[in-house]
């Protein structure tokens, strides 16, 4: 505080104004669409800056809540996030953890060959014809399986494993325990932080995931949450050029599809908090090395 | 060669001392196998009449006509420029705001208010495409939009922005910015952190104003950090960016925004056209994976730990 000359205090001023105007910017959009989506219908028509809901209504999200395919989605999407970041999570530390010992015969070819697959891939249409012939279409394992492993992710992971302590592992092996018992019951405690970071990042991947399916689900029943509210957000933007009109129900596509936005970005702003407090390091770890 | 006879001979020993390691990468190098080698063997239908009912072994090879027939698509020439265009103007523009975002975050001396704002600007990363691009619609909506509202209540014309081309490559830019400049600054603030406070204090002592403070000491500290990201991001620059696009466009901007990963998609998966796709998604991989290579090289030359 000492020493600030007028010109460090007005920066300082500027400064601080400048990353309120930007908080604004980010926080602005929740805003309105809660203000929105909690609007009376019969108001929202010409549109509006929604700093306060328009009337009170809840029946945008009980309309919402009482749409079968939007509970549906979320099941889907719970189902395929937990099941693919758990799946996801110990096989990325599985395959780290071998390919983090140097003594291992094979570790540079292998480490190639998951490197490759950061590089170049088979493309949209070659994965596409694969879980054709693999029967997986229109089943659940192809929103989880195929993007289980990532070669980021068990780089990240690697680079992790190969900081632990030699010692405590070399201590173990001295009383007789093998690799597995090492892996299990040395190394994937000690990794807990890394464990969650990474499985942090397979689950905002898995719950945002849209294309898969988009590609792979024709069923609606497995469709994932994100194309269900695609699919809401579509219907909405079309019905709203005729203008809403105030019927028995008390809704419009403008305020269902506020509260359905709104509603599908809750999980995540639950998880925040936790993601927050591991995800600086998790893209500090990957920005070191690959 | 008496080091390899001897390893050689060692070789099996070691494997099977380490087959618990080999048992635990199994799964995980099966699934790559699965999941990422054999589409690659599955590029071969871009050399190929691929029929659904021969399967991509037995269909018959064309050589290079699939190619051919991709250059000489009146839009595949739009396709191309659309997708090295946006992709541009995203790194043209998109590059340097987290820079300057850090510049400003890494001043604030409220240690709460900092964390704070840093939680605030993360936050748009983590949300899906359906859910931004549905918040910029809403936005952008002609009749009951905000933007529309505040540009009327100005007295201005409304604008259906989703449907005007000359917008559209602004809107994806702009709004690509807006998700990813928070969370582009984590690198830049782990690297300013460690900048050495006394020369601050020296550049201080020297009269240097805050801005001179950034030019002459901030910035060279992070230099070879910003020299790393810029060649990886040029590496990667048929990456336009596909859900944003598929998820905002629409025919009528179809001239300025179809890339090509949407049309790969739209050839390949909605009109059935399995090999032209194949042909067009490898022509890009191709190129990408030799401008990665040539970026990472760089990178390296530069005295720097590449991407291997």
């Amino acid at each position: 505080m000492t020493g600030m000359s007028r010109g460090e205090r007005l920066f300082g001023i500027i400064n601080y104004s400048i990353m309120l105007l930007l908080i604004a910017a980010m926080i602005y959009p929740f805003w309105y669409l809660a203000m929105a989506s909690l609007s009376d219908p019969k108001l929202t028509a010409l549109g509006g800056l929604y700093l306060l809901p328009k009337g009170f209504t809840w029946d945008a999200y009980i309309t919402v809540l009482g749409d079968t395919s939007f509970w549906s989605g979320f099941r889907v999407s719970i189902v395929v996030t937990i099941l693919g970041s758990l799946i996801g999570t110990f096989l990325t530390a599985a395959t780290a953890y071998a390919i983090s010992k140097n003594r291992l015969q094979g570790r540079m070819a292998v480490s190639f060959l998951i490197l490759f697959t950061m590089l170049f891939s088979g493309g949209l249409v070659p994965n596409y014809l694969l879980l054709k012939e693999l029967g997986m279409l229109d089943t659940l394992w192809a929103l989880i399986i195929p993007g289980t492993l990532s070669a980021f992710h068990i780089f990240v992971m690697r680079s992790f494993f190969v900081g632990l302590p030699e010692e405590v592992e070399e201590a173990a092996k001295i009383d007789g325990a093998n690799d597995l018992t090492v892996f299990f019951r040395i190394v994937l405690p000690l990794s807990k932080a890394v464990l969650a970071t990474i499985g942090l990042f397979m689950a905002v991947a898995y719950w945002n995931d849209f294309f898969s399916t988009i590609l792979y689900i024709t069923d609606k029943e497995k469709w994932q949450l994100q194309a269900v509210l695609r699919n809401l957000i579509d219907q909405a933007v079309q019905s709203s050029s005729n203008g809403p009109n105030g019927d028995q129900i008390h809704v419009s596509a403008f305020t269902v599809r506020s509260a359905s936005i709104l509603l599908a970005t809750l999980p995540i702003l639950l998880v925040y908090p936790f993601l927050q407090k591991h995800f600086v390091k998790g893209a500090m770890i990957g920005s070191i090395k690959g | 060669m008496a080091r390899s006879a001897i390893s050689a001979a060692n070789r099996w020993k070691y494997m099977k001392r380490d087959k618990y390691l080999y048992l635990l990468m199994l799964p995980g190098l099966f699934l790559i196998f699965l999941f990422k080698y054999v589409p690659m063997y599955g590029i071969v239908i871009a050399f190929k009449d691929y029929n659904i009912l021969l399967g991509v072994f037995d269909s018959p090879w064309v050589g290079l006509d699939q190619f051919e027939r991709l250059f000489r698509t009146p839009d595949f020439i739009q396709i191309f420029r659309n997708t090295f265009l946006i992709s541009l103007y995203k790194l043209v523009f998109g590059f340097p705001a987290p820079i300057i975002l850090a510049l400003l975050l890494n001043e604030l001396r409220n240690g709460f208010f900092k964390r704070f704002t840093q939680s605030v600007l993360y936050l748009p990363h983590f949300l899906s495409w359906v859910i931004f691009t549905g918040i910029i619609v809403a936005f952008l909506n002609p009749v009951d939009g905000v933007v529309n509202y505040v540009l009327s209540a100005a007295g201005m014309k409304t604008v259906n922005f989703m449907i005007i081309p000359e917008y559209f490559r602004t809107l994806l830019v702009s709004t690509h910015i807006y998700k990813e400049m928070g969370w582009g600054t984590i690198i830049y603030l782990a690297a300013m952190s460690g900048v050495n406070p006394d020369l601050y204090e020296a550049a201080r002592v020297d009269g240097a104003n805050k801005f001179r403070q950034m030019w002459h000491v901030t910035l060279p500290s992070i230099r070879s950090v910003i020299l790393i990201l810029m060649i990886l991001d040029l590496g990667s620059i048929l990456e336009a960016g596909f859900m944003q696009v598929f998820l905002l466009y629409n025919p009528l901007v179809y001239d300025v925004g179809d890339i090509i990963d949407t049309y790969v998609y739209r050839v390949g998966i909605q009109s059935a056209n399995y090999s032209l796709a194949t042909a067009a998604g490898l022509f890009k991989s191709v190129i990408s994976l030799a401008l990665i290579y040539t970026a990472n090289k760089i990178v390296q030359k530069s005295g720097q730990n590449g991407l291997w």
